[in-house]
């Protein structure tokens, strides 16, 4: 974890750029615990659908853990796979949003969705290759004392607006300011989204992709990276590691 | 050919068309010319069937006009409106040919059909609601012949035109439709 | 009294009387009537309305206000919750009935443009009929697109004007284009409804008393028939007919690409703008079948306007476009099949042997089985209940059509961790009372409006006579313009 004051890749920059977010996720390592899913809640203020609505494909998870069966019985093995918006430079659901909702923001490079300009058309979601998004049905009920549990830091959706993985900007956003205000760049490790902050296994990794010597980088380097649907041409900023032969159904 | 208050026009009525073209070769021969002349009908009646000269419109022209003012529009909103507010989205480029072709097709078009329905408003200067001339039997398919004609010659011409086969003729007058 | 189509002068032998006598009974154009009258009989229709048609209109009315107003209030209030979409179809009837509704819309631009442009003269009793449908088939298309939004009190940002915060909208997006391209329809649709209209307003001025008389002054903006005025609307129509055939055709196709730009598969089909052009056309004609025998059934003096013959050609029109629908349909399908893409071959799979099968099935015997194996028959096409009967299964075929092109291919995607299924909620008495309000404002509108454009059927019949050609009398049309 090398501090860098003027850092070779900040001379990449265009302007209004501040680096590029991106993870890797080790397959090998993922316990399937859904703790990130959990975690992922809690930090964005996910409401609870109920059951009926849960069971009906209603649920507002905006990371979900894949369960990949392989083998026959009694042979069975299961990969799990958590997926999560792969905050694409190609995004299929950017071009099609009528206002604009669904945009790619400059700084972050990560496919920001604007809640107070979305109305409801649900095209970004249709056209999302990777089904991560969720739409707010309802207006979804806190009753005391849960709404005690709302990060401040996050906003609350009302019924008809679109939402999805936002990669934690809130704590990208964060990190940035308190680095700025003490003078320095911001180091590698010091931004977790909140998946890779509760994961025990070590299996999501969150950092910069722009900066060659970043942990997540390095991963991605390695032999095991694949990106998911990578033939759609979408770009995704988020690499899959798996090793073992067996054919991959990303 | 405007309506003047000064004296009373003719209002010659006929049940057919053959009539009605020998009443305006009639009418030339006594010396009132298509100026002086017109034709109102319950079915469109072209001018080439009574022997009259080509009545001109200018809605060919307002189209094009409105078709220009479509497309101008139509480029404002693709290039215009991304050079204004700069979004990149999926990849795209900002400036792209594909979705601009669309955006002003269909303004193009909307601006030929909107500058065509105003045309016949603006040519046939409606909606009048003034008093004209006008008699409710041309909706049941006579053809009526307006002749503005001087005062001597109005005996001569009422003579004529009841020869040829009018089936009335009698003063044009002013009436609310 | 007015102006006639005379026949042939001269003795006739028995039979070639005969034959021109069926001439002119089974042909609108061939049999005129004096003007007068038939602008008497057309202003008859208008009026002596029964309690029967009250009750109906009451009927309808109620259901409107089921459907339309509590229905969609509730789900406005609630939210998208109370409607069966879900993640991953987002997309469900909403979306099958604004296309279904676009499709409809397509009847009266085919039958008063297409058709005047290729001078069918037979379209000429029944092109304001289509059209009205078109116009209010499009109202219907609007309910649907706005009630599928998740925050419908803010559908003014799709309108692309300068504000205080400096956004514009996105042209990248399809549902922009579908913006500009369905309001471009429906105002070019309304102002070709309007212009033919205005004479015969005139005419409704001219025969009316009281609050009639005041609407028709008003509404035919003091139209005499002088020569300038005719030169003035026939260019104008002549400029609307050919113009609306491109946009007609660009409204469909747009409406596709919402379907055919979006990388799931199965919807990622380049044949997706003329298929959809071509279904809308299906299910446009088969409704004005339809409407149509509704009208000769109900309305006084109509079975002088529309005659069999009229029946006679839709069907066989209804025969070429499902033949063309049916080869729009297999292209896809085989070349979708054959590219063997996994996704798209388990989708296939689920289109036809999944829960939703059935669908499917129904979509081909409707669509293809059913006219192919009738419509060929002269004596069914002719007979007005059956082909009203074909054309409503028509309409059934392509509403299933266009349920398998959106719900039943949004619930297969690459992500099998998120297939899902669709169950209709809210959407079904929103759609009961769309179709309830169609069917009101149409009968609202034949008590106001003239349904025959009475001057184009005089114009129509002024062209035509019948001659003899050796020792037969054949039709002869004249083209008066």
């Amino acid at each position: 974890m090398a501090e860098h004051n003027i850092p070779e890749y900040k001379a990449n920059w265009k302007k209004e750029e501040q680096g590029k977010w991106g993870m890797a996720i080790d397959m090998d390592l993922c316990t399937g615990c859904n703790a990130c899913v959990a975690a992922c809640a809690m930090e964005n203020n996910i409401p609870f659908v109920g059951e009926e609505d849960a069971g009906y494909g209603r649920g507002m998870h905006w990371i979900r853990i894949e369960r990949l069966w392989d083998g026959k019985y009694p042979d069975v093995r299961t990969d799990f796979q958590p997926a999560m918006c792969q905050q694409c430079n190609a995004a299929p659901c950017e071009s099609v949003c009528p206002v604009f909702a669904s945009v790619h923001s400059r700084a972050e490079k990560l496919n920001v969705q604007v809640y107070n300009r979305c109305v409801g058309t649900r095209y970004c979601a249709n056209n999302c290759p990777y089904t991560v998004r969720t739409f707010n049905w309802r207006d979804y009920d806190r009753p005391e004392p849960l709404n005690n549990q709302l990060n401040p830091d996050v906003t609350v959706r009302r019924r008809g607006v679109m939402e999805k993985c936002t990669f934690c900007i809130q704590r990208i956003h964060k990190a940035q300011d308190q680095a700025k205000a003490e003078g320095r760049e911001v180091f590698d490790g010091e931004v977790q989204t909140a998946c890779a902050q509760a994961c025990p296994a070590d299996a999501i990794v969150f950092g910069r992709v722009d900066d060659p010597e970043s942990r997540v980088s390095r991963l991605a380097r390695q032999g095991r990276g694949y990106k998911l649907l990578d033939v759609l041409g979408t770009l995704p900023q988020v690499t899959y590691l798996k090793g073992g032969s067996h054919v991959r159904t990303g | 050919m405007t309506e003047t208050t000064e004296k009373n026009m003719l209002l010659a009525l006929f049940e057919d068309v053959d009539p009605a073209a020998h009443a305006v070769d009639k009418l030339r021969t006594l010396g009132l010319d298509n100026e002086h002349v017109n034709v109102i009908s319950g079915t469109p009646i072209t001018e080439a069937m009574l022997g009259r000269p080509h009545q001109k419109t200018n809605i060919p022209r307002m189209a094009m006009a409105g078709a220009t003012g479509g497309l101008l529009v139509g480029i404002f909103f693709a290039f215009g409106t991304p050079a204004l507010y700069p979004v990149y989205v999926g990849g795209q480029p900002l400036f792209a040919v594909p979705p601009s072709v669309v955006v002003m097709f269909e303004l193009t078009m909307l601006g030929i059909m909107i500058s065509t329905f105003l045309g016949v408003f603006l040519d046939s200067h409606f909606p009048s609601y003034g008093p004209k001339v006008y008699v409710p039997e041309i909706s049941d398919g006579y053809i009526a012949l307006l002749i503005d004609c001087p005062e001597e010659q109005e005996d001569e011409v009422k003579k004529a035109m009841t020869e040829v086969g009018a089936a009335s003729v009698k003063y044009a007058e002013v009436q609310a439709l | 009294m007015s102006v006639l189509a005379k026949p042939l002068a001269g003795a006739h032998a028995h039979e070639e009387h005969d034959h021109e006598a069926e001439l002119r009974k089974e042909n609108l154009l061939l049999d005129p009537k004096p003007r007068g009258e038939m602008n008497a009989m057309v202003m008859d229709m208008m009026g002596g309305t029964t309690w029967k048609f009250w009750l109906v209109a009451a009927i309808m009315g109620a259901l409107v206000l089921w459907g339309v107003f509590y229905s969609w209030g509730v789900m406005i209030i609630e939210g998208l919750g109370i409607a069966g979409v879900n993640q991953p179809v987002y997309w469900g009837l909403f979306l099958v009935h604004t296309v279904f509704w676009i499709g409809i819309s397509h009847a009266g631009t085919f039958v008063s443009a297409l058709l005047r442009v290729f001078k069918a003269e037979f379209r000429r009793p029944f092109t304001r009929a289509a059209e009205l449908m078109t116009t209010f088939a499009l109202a219907q298309a609007g309910i649907m697109i706005f009630a599928h939004m998740g925050r419908v009190w803010l559908a003014y940002w799709m309108f692309p004007l300068p504000n205080q915060r400096q956004l514009w909208t996105n042209f990248h997006s399809p549902l922009m284009w579908d913006f500009l391209a369905i309001n471009t329809y429906l105002l070019s649709s309304t102002m070709y409804l309007y212009l033919p209209l205005i004479p015969d307003l005139a005419m409704a001025r001219d025969r009316s008393t009281g609050w009639r008389k005041k609407v028709y002054s008003i509404m035919a903006l003091g139209w005499r028939g002088t020569e300038g005025e005719w030169t003035h609307l026939r260019t104008a129509l002549n400029i609307f007919a050919f113009a609306i055939l491109p946009i007609m055709f660009s409204v469909h196709t747009i409406v596709s690409w919402d379907f055919a730009v979006a990388t799931r598969p199965f919807w990622n089909s380049t044949i997706f703008g003329p298929y959809f052009v071509v279904g809308a056309i299906h299910s446009g004609v088969a409704a004005v079948a339809m409407v149509l025998v509704v009208l000769r059934a109900t309305i006084r003096n109509m079975d002088y306007f529309l005659r069999p013959q009229h029946f006679d050609i839709l069907g066989k029109l209804i025969l070429i476009i499902s033949m063309a629908w049916a080869y729009f349909f297999f292209n896809d399908l085989m070349v979708q099949w054959y590219g063997g893409d996994k996704w798209t071959s388990e989708l296939l799979h689920f289109h036809e042997a999944g829960k939703w099968g059935w669908i499917w099935f129904l979509m081909l015997i409707c669509n293809v089985a059913i006219p192919w194996l009738t419509l060929w028959n002269k004596k069914i096409r002719r007979s007005p209940w059956l082909l009203f009967t074909i054309g409503l299964l028509i309409n059934v075929g392509m509403w299933a059509e266009r349920f398998i092109i959106v719900p039943v291919s949004l619930a297969i995607n690459r992500t099998p961790f998120r297939w899902g299924d669709y169950e209709a909620g809210v959407e079904v008495p929103i759609f009961i009372g769309s179709l309830a309000l169609f069917i009101l404002l149409y009968m609202l509108a034949s008590r106001i409006l003239p349904l025959v454009p009475v001057w184009e059927v005089q114009e129509g019949q002024m062209a035509h006579s019948i001659r003899r050609y050796g020792k037969e009398p054949v039709v002869t049309v004249s083209d008066l313009e």
